[in-house]
C-alpha cells in the first residue's frame, strides 16, 4: 500500500525531467507486456518448440503476467520504504536483465525465466512511477500527471504487439525487441544517477504485509498451474489440476482470513460487501480476459490461417488495439455526460461482446470484403468495434471501484484494479488455451495426414488435408470466440447490475 | 636448531609430493583405447535417452532441427521437430519389430513404407550395430584426447578426431560422403558411457558447415519399444 504522498520540495524544472525519465522507463516496460503475441513463432523456432506444440508456448505469455502480479502488491511499499527512485532504478535493472535472459535464451526455461523477470521488474515500476509523479505534483495538480503517466502505460502495451511484429519481421529478428531494453534502460539510468546518488527522497516507516503478497502470490501461481494443460490432447486442464485448483483456494481463503486480522492489509476485503466494488472488479478482470484473448488468438489467426508475417499479424490486431484508446476517452466522457458508470460500461461491454459474437463468424475469406465501398473491410471494422467496447468499459468500472473504496484506500483501489485485470488476463488465457488445444485435439484426433512416396494423388490429398485443419483451427478459434463473447456479455450484466451511479458532484 | 628444522620441512616436502604424486592414480587410457571400450559399452547396453540437434546450414534437403527420444537399438521412439519455413513442426516415430511407424501434426498412428521412410529421414541407420554412431567410433583416425571436461554432472574425456564423410554417409544418408568430418566424443572414464557425440563439417553442403549433436543419457535403464496402434 502506498502511504499518504508528501510532495518533495524540487524545482520544477527538475520535476519534468525525472518525470520524463521515469515515464520513459515505464514506457519501455510497458512496450514489452504483449510484445510477444506477434513474434511467438520465431522465438518458439530459437527454443527448439514446434507450433503444433503451442502449449509449451503459453508460459512465455503467462510468465510475464505472473511476474508482472506478484510484485504488484509490494511495490507500492517498497517505494515507500526505500524511495522511488531507489526502487525504480532496481526494477529497471531488474527488467533489463530480464531482456538480456529472454534476448540470449537458448531453452524455453531460460525464455520464460527472462519474462518472468521483466514482468516483475516491469510491474514494479508502475506504483513506483505513480507515487513518484504523486510526490513531485501537490494534490491539486497531480491528477492530470497521473492521468499522463497511466495513458502512457496504456499507449505502451497497445503500441507493444505492433512494435514487436516489426522488429521480428525486419532483419534484426526478435531477439531485438529485448537487446534494445538494455541500451535505453542504461540510458535512463545514467540520466537519473545524479539523483539517485543525491538520496534526497525521504524514508519512510511502510508496513508491509509480506504474508498477505505471499498467499495472493502463491494462490494466483497455483491457479495458473492448474489451468496450464501441458498435455491438452489428454485434457483441457493441467495433471495436477484436482490438487493444485483446491490448494490454490485454500491459498485464497487463507488470503482473506490474513487480510482480515492485519493491521495494514493490501486491500480491505470488507470492500467485497459492496456490491459495486465486487461487480466492478469482476467486470474488470472478465474485459482484462477478452483483451487477453483478442491479444494471442488474432495473431495465431493471422499467422496458421490467413499465412500473414509477424508484421501483418500485428497491423491486424493493431486495428483493435487502436480502438481501446479511443473508447477509454470516449467511455470517461460517456459516463461524465450521462452520469451512469452501469450504462456505459454495459454498453461497452455489450459492444465488445457483439465485437467479439463477429469475429468468431471468420472464415478464410473474410479480410477481403469491403465495407460499402470504403477502404477499409468489414473485419477492419469488426476489429475496431472489438477494441472500442473494451475501451468505453475501462473508465466507468475504473472510476465506479475508486469511487467505491473512497480518498484514503485510493493507491491501493488503483492497484488493484490493474491486479484485477491481469488476474482475468492470466486465468481466462490459460482457461482458454488448454480447452481451445484439447477441442482441437477431439476434432483432428482421426484425421490421418496423407503421406508423399509412391503416392501420386498426395499433392491434391495434402490440399484436401490442410483445408480440414484450417477448418479445425477456425472450429477451435469460433469455439473461443463465442465463448469469450458469453464471458463479456455477462460482464455487462453485472456491471448494470452491480455499478452505483456517479457521486453528484459538489458545487462551492 | 634451525638446521633440524630444514632438514624435517624437506622430509615433509618430500613425502607431500610422493603422496600427492600416488593421489593423481593411473594414467587415463588413451584415445583409441576409450572409442574402442567406449564403442563396445554403447553397442551392449539395454537403453538409453537420446537428444539430437542440428545446426548450421541444413539447406532444404534436411528437415529434420533436433530429435529427441529412448533407443535401445533398432527399435527407438522419438519426437522430432521439423523445419517447415520459419516454422518448426513435431512429429512422433517409432521403430519397433522392423518397422516404422509416424504420428504426424493431426491423427493417429501411421506405418510407413521404406519407400517413405527413405525419402524423407531415414534414422534407422543412425544407431544401428554395423554402421551406426557407436560403430563409427572404432573408425575416427587421427583420435586425440582432451582434459577432463563435466558433461551433464559426469567426468568425461573429450577425444577428437578424423572420420571419412564416405563412412557418415552409411549413418545417415543425408550426410554428403565427400571428404572428412570432425568428431568429438565425450567419453566418461571409468565408465566408459559417451554422453556426448558431435560431427562437424559441410554435412551437408559443399561450402558451408554444418553440426550434429547427439547427447546421451539414462544409459543402460531398459527400453522397450512396441508397435503403437494404428489410426
Amino acid at each position: 500500500m502506498i502511504t499518504p504522498f508528501r510532495s518533495l520540495r524540487r524545482r520544477s524544472a527538475n520535476r519534468s525531467v525525472l518525470l520524463a525519465l521515469t515515464g520513459a522507463g515505464l514506457f519501455l516496460a510497458s512496450l514489452d507486456a504483449y510484445v510477444v503475441v506477434t513474434a511467438l513463432l520465431p522465438m518458439l523456432k530459437s527454443v527448439n518448440i514446434a507450433v503444433n506444440r503451442p502449449e509449451q508456448a503459453t508460459p512465455i505469455i503467462t510468465g510475464f503476467l505472473l511476474g508482472y502480479l506478484a510484485v504488484m502488491p509490494i511495490a507500492g511499499g517498497l517505494s515507500d520504504r526505500f524511495g522511488r527512485l531507489r526502487l525504480f532504478a532496481a526494477c529497471l535493472l531488474l527488467f533489463a536483465f530480464g531482456s538480456f535472459l529472454t534476448a540470449t535464451a537458448p531453452s524455453l526455461s531460460q525464455l520464460v525465466t527472462g519474462r518472468v523477470l521483466q514482468g516483475a521488474g516491469g510491474g514494479a515500476l508502475v506504483p513506483a512511477v505513480l507515487a513518484l509523479a504523486a510526490d513531485l505534483y501537490p494534490a491539486g495538480d497531480r491528477s492530470p500527471v497521473l492521468g499522463a503517466v497511466s495513458a502512457l502505460q496504456e499507449v505502451g502495451s497497445v503500441l507493444g504487439p505492433l512494435w514487436g511484429g516489426l522488429i521480428t519481421a525486419s532483419s534484426f529478428g526478435w531477439t531485438w525487441i529485448f537487446w534494445i531494453n538494455i541500451p535505453f534502460a542504461a540510458l535512463l539510468l545514467w540520466g537519473l544517477w545524479p539523483e539517485i546518488r543525491a538520496g534526497g527522497e525521504p524514508r519512510r516507516e511502510a508496513s508491509l504485509d509480506w504474508l498477505g503478497a505471499l498467499l495472493a502470490t502463491a494462490g494466483l501461481a497455483l491457479l495458473t498451474l492448474a489451468l496450464y494443460a501441458a498435455n491438452p490432447e489428454h485434457s483441457p486442464v493441467g495433471e495436477g489440476f484436482f490438487w493444485q485448483a483446491p490448494l490454490a483456494l485454500v491459498c485464497f481463503g487463507l488470503f482473506v482470513w490474513h487480510e482480515h486480522r492485519t493491521p495494514h492489509p493490501l486491500i480491505n476485503v470488507r470492500r467485497f460487501r459492496d456490491s459495486s466494488f465486487t461487480g466492478s472488479a469482476l467486470t474488470n478482470a472478465i474485459a482484462g480476459a477478452g483483451l487477453m484473448v483478442a491479444l494471442v488468438y488474432i495473431p495465431v489467426l493471422a499467422n496458421a490461417v490467413f499465412s500473414m508475417n509477424a508484421s501483418g499479424a500485428a497491423l491486424l490486431l493493431f486495428r483493435l488495439m487502436l480502438g481501446i484508446p479511443i473508447g477509454a476517452l470516449l467511455g470517461g466522457l460517456l459516463a461524465q455526460r450521462l452520469r451512469s458508470y452501469r450504462v456505459v460500461a454495459a454498453l461497452g461491454l455489450v459492444l465488445a461482446a457483439a465485437g467479439f459474437f463477429m469475429l468468431s463468424g471468420w472464415n478464410e475469406d473474410s479480410l477481403k470484403p469491403h465495407l460499402l465501398g470504403l477502404p477499409f473491410t468489414v473485419a477492419d471494422g469488426e476489429l475496431f468495434l472489438t477494441g472500442l467496447g473494451l475501451g468505453i468499459e475501462i473508465a466507468p468500472v475504473s472510476a465506479a471501484l475508486l469511487d467505491a473504496v473512497g480518498e484514503a484506500e485510493r493507491g491501493a483501489g488503483a492497484s488493484f484494479l490493474i491486479i484485477m485485470r491481469l488476474v482475468g488476463m492470466l486465468v481466462g488465457f490459460s482457461l482458454v488455451a488448454g480447452f481451445g488445444l484439447w477441442e482441437f485435439h477431439r476434432v483432428t484426433a482421426h484425421l490421418l495426414p496423407p503421406l508423399p512416396g509412391l503416392n501420386p494423388n498426395f499433392a491434391t490429398q495434402f490440399a484436401i488435408y490442410a483445408g480440414k485443419v484450417k477448418g479445425a483451427i477456425f472450429d477451435e478459434y469460433h469455439l473461443i470466440f463465442r465463448s469469450t463473447a458469453i464471458a463479456l456479455f455477462v460482464g455487462a450484466l453485472l456491471a448494470a447490475a452491480t455499478l452505483r451511479p456517479l457521486p453528484r458532484p459538489r458545487w462551492r | 636448531m634451525l638446521a633440524g628444522a630444514f632438514r624435517a620441512r624437506t622430509v615433509l616436502a618430500g613425502l607431500a609430493v610422493m603422496v600427492g604424486l600416488a593421489a593423481c592414480g593411473p594414467q587415463p587410457p588413451d584415445a583409441t583405447s576409450l572409442l574402442n571400450q567406449s564403442s563396445q559399452h554403447m553397442l551392449n547396453i539395454k537403453g538409453f535417452h537420446f537428444q539430437m540437434q542440428i545446426s548450421g546450414f541444413t539447406g532444404t534437403g534436411e528437415p529434420v532441427q533436433s530429435a529427441q527420444g529412448d533407443a535401445h537399438p533398432p527399435d527407438l521412439h522419438a519426437r522430432v521437430n521439423l523445419k517447415e519455413g520459419a516454422i518448426l513442426l513435431e512429429v512422433e516415430v517409432v521403430f519397433a519389430a522392423d518397422k516404422v511407424y509416424l504420428k504426424s501434426f493431426t491423427g493417429g498412428w501411421q506405418q510407413l513404407t521404406d519407400a517413405q521412410v527413405g525419402e524423407f529421414f531415414d534414422a534407422r541407420t543412425l544407431f544401428d550395430p554395423q554402421t551406426g554412431l557407436f560403430a563409427a567410433m572404432r573408425d575416427t583416425t587421427s583420435a586425440t584426447r582432451g582434459n577432463r571436461e563435466k558433461v551433464a554432472g559426469h567426468d568425461t574425456y573429450p577425444v577428437a578426431g578424423q572420420v571419412s564423410a564416405a563412412r557418415m554417409h552409411q549413418l545417415l544418408t543425408l550426410i554428403r560422403d565427400q571428404g572428412t568430418y570432425r568428431a568429438t566424443y565425450w567419453i566418461e572414464s571409468p565408465g566408459s558411457n559417451l554422453w556426448r557425440a558431435r560431427l562437424t563439417g559441410n554435412l551437408f553442403d559443399a561450402s558451408q558447415a554444418a553440426t550434429i549433436t547427439f547427447d546421451f543419457s539414462n544409459h543402460d535403464h531398459p527400453v522397450s519399444v512396441t508397435p503403437p496402434p494404428l489410426g
